[in-house]
């Protein structure tokens, strides 16, 4: 065969095959992208197809979850969210990166809180010396679920853990105050207070403290007042007309010895100083 | 037609070769353990059936193609009956074609077994012939045509061991080539995007010949998409094919 | 009349080891083989005898030089059409017995036909393999695949035939076979091209030789013009003759048993022996005259170069 006549048939059917994959690729196909990995029962069983390259196993199923999780047009896809990241977690139960996407892509995209923290509980389970896990699970709990006990509990883990931010320690402290658990969270500040550090943290610690008493004292004020305006029809000229009807026995004064500033129209209590710029 | 000849030769010699016979036993193996398999899973089970049935089918349809393909022509090279063929009035690419359609019917006949056994492994369990397959198999088919020309062509140049390696490469890039394009659809323009987009152009596409998931999961195919995807394999291994003709046309056998 | 096979100045070199260093073979090769003749190629191992043959199929391709092969260029199809090749060693495709084998191998020529099954039978008789018809070439001893492989060389009744070391491996009925085989296709009008180690077969069956040295020709011609006629000298073998009598006349004297053999270089003294055998009443045993062989001239022309 001729040498010319070859080279024209590759040339010919090499522009076929181009031409030919450029305009299937705009023929859309069906997608059911992995749908094979729904019904594998567990990771149990997909570690022994990875025969012995269980890391590499979750590599390529993360990687291929996130493909699958960007695409919009599939409207189940978060169906088997907890599945396919709890095969990740069985293959590959130290690499962290699944945990937080499955969770974030949970909370952010599925709306799931639940799910978002059962991900980071299972990774912070299998890697207990990773306190970025309850970390961030208490920080879902507080800024998605308003739930802030059960952030508590997760920021306690957390700050348990050698290498997390000392901070941990106040966040939980915080989020007592949040749910209005204010004697703990007054007995957590103190303790954060005395054990500080340094002049910073004895300074952040004594302005939440300041805070929390300013806190308690205007609920007690305002129960006060709200009673006296019950009874007198108005609120009281000033504070010392509550001790001597009698609702409160004296008038408190905030962690710095300073009165509280009330205003007789309203009835409002506030500190004299914002706390945070003590 | 001397191809015809020479493809009927290499038919009765390949149907011989007991790696055939072996692979066909694991497939089988493979085709009665999804039976099994279907046992472990929670849902619909013909499901695992299909699919490890046809991922079995295509797997070792492949493995035949890449383990006869290489050693077609080496084999006749090494054992020196090629000097007797050339030495008769045909053109050197009537050999390659005759070895290429010679193999190509040993592995229809095998890919028709394995089939057969599927095809009665799906029957006992549904009481049904589920005739859509029969797509599914001939896009099978068409891969292991270009696998099989892919293996050809390296079997001209290079020993079998070498020549398996390449063509199991050449395999794998073409069943993760869908990959590059999610990759190129998140680069930034410009001349890297571009080359990505030459580079994703040219490598092969087995995705268009794998109609797996259509079948197993009922989702329908145009038929467009049918022709074209036939088209591509088609005009794939016509270029793969020329492509060793012209190699082996001035190839001295020392 | 057209030349069978004609070469002219063939050139060819092969890249060899890792810095691919290029190692010249053939230096330049004229051959001519006229139709009819039986051409002897001889050479020593790594001459480039199989090289040259492996050109003349279009196996490799000669850097230089032309090749006509029955008057057609040599890389067509009409200059294979009536060609035939027996290489050395041959193998075959084991699993085909005798009588497909040479069907495969004729349909690369023709279309078959009633005549093909005649024809295929014929020329197994021809290489006596008429009874191994059915048999498997997988059983084949080596002498029959060395038979079977002349047989498909005839299969299309070629006008050259060549062949590489067809007398390799063969017993000396089977080299008696096979030189008869040749001798038959020389009568048939055909021309045989063979390369081959064993000169006394060559010496008995070619009309014309070549010698190939190093990637050249260092003798082209016809056998009996290449070694003189000269009688270089006479053999005898006697007995019953003193060595005393015998030492002027011979030249060379050894003795073995009761036989004594001798060396006698001038015509003159051969006749004084033999009235010396008669008058002593010994026994002539041999008198064999020497002229030259094949295998001097070959030993000579090595020591040359």
């Amino acid at each position: 065969m001729k040498r010319s006549k070859i080279i024209v048939i590759i040339l010919l059917s090499s522009v076929a095959f181009l031409g030919l994959k450029i305009h299937i690729d705009t023929i859309h196909r069906g997608k059911v992208p992995g749908s094979s990995i729904i019904y594998i029962p567990s990771g149990k069983y997909l570690k022994y197809a990875t025969f012995g390259f269980p890391e590499l196993g979750a590599d390529l199923i993360y990687l291929w979850a996130i493909q699958y999780y960007s695409d919009y047009s599939i409207p189940d896809r978060f169906d088997y969210l907890d599945h396919i990241f709890s095969i990740t977690a069985e293959l590959d139960p130290r690499y962290v990166d699944p945990y937080h996407i499955g969770s974030l892509i949970a909370i952010l995209e599925a709306k799931d809180l639940d799910l978002a923290l059962k991900i980071l509980e299972r990774g912070f389970e299998k890697n207990p010396d990773q306190w970025l896990f309850p970390f961030l699970a208490g920080h879902y709990a507080q800024m998605y679920g308003n739930d802030f006990q059960r952030a508590r509990s997760y920021y306690k883990q957390a700050m348990e853990i050698e290498g997390a931010p000392e901070f941990t320690e106040r966040l939980y402290a915080h989020a007592a105050f949040k749910s209005s658990d204010y004697q703990t969270a007054w007995k957590d500040w103190l303790n954060i207070y005395e054990n500080a550090p340094n002049e910073r943290t004895k300074k952040i610690a004594s302005n939440h403290l300041y805070n929390i008493k300013a806190t308690i004292d205007k609920i007690e004020l305002e129960k006060a007042l709200n009673a006296y305006k019950e009874k007198f029809g108005h609120y009281p000229e000033d504070l010392f007309r509550l001790v001597q009807a009698g609702y409160i026995r004296n008038v408190p004064k905030d962690l710095d010895n300073n009165d509280y500033i009330y205003d007789p129209e309203t009835g409002e209590i506030t500190t004299k100083v914002i706390p945070w710029k003590r | 037609m001397k191809i015809k000849a020479i493809a009927l030769n290499t038919f009765k010699e390949a149907i011989r070769d007991r790696i055939l016979y072996l692979l066909l036993f694991f497939a089988a193996a493979a085709l009665i353990f999804s039976r099994v398999l279907a046992l472990l899973t929670v849902g619909d089970r013909v499901k695992i059936i299909m699919d490890v049935g046809l991922a079995s089918l295509s797997l070792f349809g492949v493995l035949m193609a890449i383990l006869m393909g290489t050693g077609l022509v080496y084999k006749e090279i090494d054992k020196k009956t090629i000097y007797t063929l050339l030495s008769k009035p045909i053109h050197r690419y009537q050999f390659l074609l005759g070895k290429f359609f010679g193999l190509l019917i040993t592995l229809f006949v095998m890919l028709f077994l394995m089939c057969l056994i599927f095809m009665i492994i799906i029957f006992l369990h549904n009481f049904t012939i589920e005739w859509k397959m029969f797509i599914a198999f001939f896009f099978i088919f068409l891969e292991m045509v270009l696998v099989t020309a892919v293996a050809l062509l390296f079997s001209c140049f290079s020993t079998p061991i070498l020549s398996s390696i390449f063509t199991l490469s050449f395999f794998l890039i073409g069943r993760t080539s869908w990959g590059l394009e999610t990759l190129i659809k998140k680069m930034p323009s410009g001349l890297g995007k571009i080359t990505a987009q030459i580079i994703y152009t040219i490598l092969p596409d087995l995705e268009n010949l794998n109609y797996k998931t259509e079948v197993v999961h009922n989702l329908p195919i145009p038929v467009d998409l049918v022709l074209f995807s036939t088209l591509y394999g088609i005009a794939y291994s016509v270029f793969v094919l020329t492509l060793a003709i012209l190699i082996f046309r001035r190839r001295d056998f020392i | 009349m057209k030349t069978a096979l004609k070469i002219e100045n063939l050139h060819k070199s092969f890249k060899t080891g890792f810095a691919l260093k290029k190692k010249k073979i053939l230096k330049g090769i004229s051959i001519n083989v006229e139709p009819g003749e039986i051409f002897g190629y001889l050479g020593p191992n790594g001459a480039g005898k199989t090289t040259t043959i492996k050109c003349i199929l279009g196996l490799i391709f000669p850097e230089q030089g032309d090749i006509e092969i029955l008057g057609y260029p040599y890389l067509s199809l009409k200059s294979k059409e009536k060609l035939g090749f027996l290489p050395e060693n041959p193998y075959f495709y084991d699993y085909l017995n005798a009588e497909e084998f040479l069907d495969f191998y004729n349909r690369l020529y023709h279309i078959p036909s009633e005549q093909t099954k005649e024809k295929i039978r014929s020329l197994l008789e021809l290489v006596g393999l008429e009874k191994a018809k059915d048999l498997q070439l997988r059983k084949f001893s080596k002498g029959m695949l060395q038979r079977i492989g002349l047989a498909q060389a005839l299969i299309n009744d070629p006008e050259l035939v060549i062949l590489d070391e067809p007398l390799g491996g063969l017993d000396p009925l089977g080299r008696k076979e096979m030189r008869d085989i040749i001798f038959q296709l020389k009568e048939k009008g055909k021309t045989v091209f063979l390369s081959s180690h064993i000169l006394q077969d060559i010496e008995m069956i070619c009309d014309k030789v070549a010698i190939i040295m190093d990637g050249q020709i260092v003798s082209q011609g016809k056998l009996q013009e290449l070694i003189s006629e000269k009688i270089l000298f006479t053999e005898m073998i006697v007995s019953g003759i003193d060595k005393s009598d015998l030492e002027p006349l011979a030249e060379e004297i050894t003795f073995q048993g009761d036989k004594t053999f001798i060396k006698v270089f001038r015509e003159e003294n051969i006749k004084d022996i033999l009235a010396l055998v008669q008058e002593k009443k010994g026994k002539l045993h041999s008198l064999l005259p020497r002229t030259p062989t094949l295998e001097d001239l070959f030993v000579g022309t090595v020591k040359k170069t």
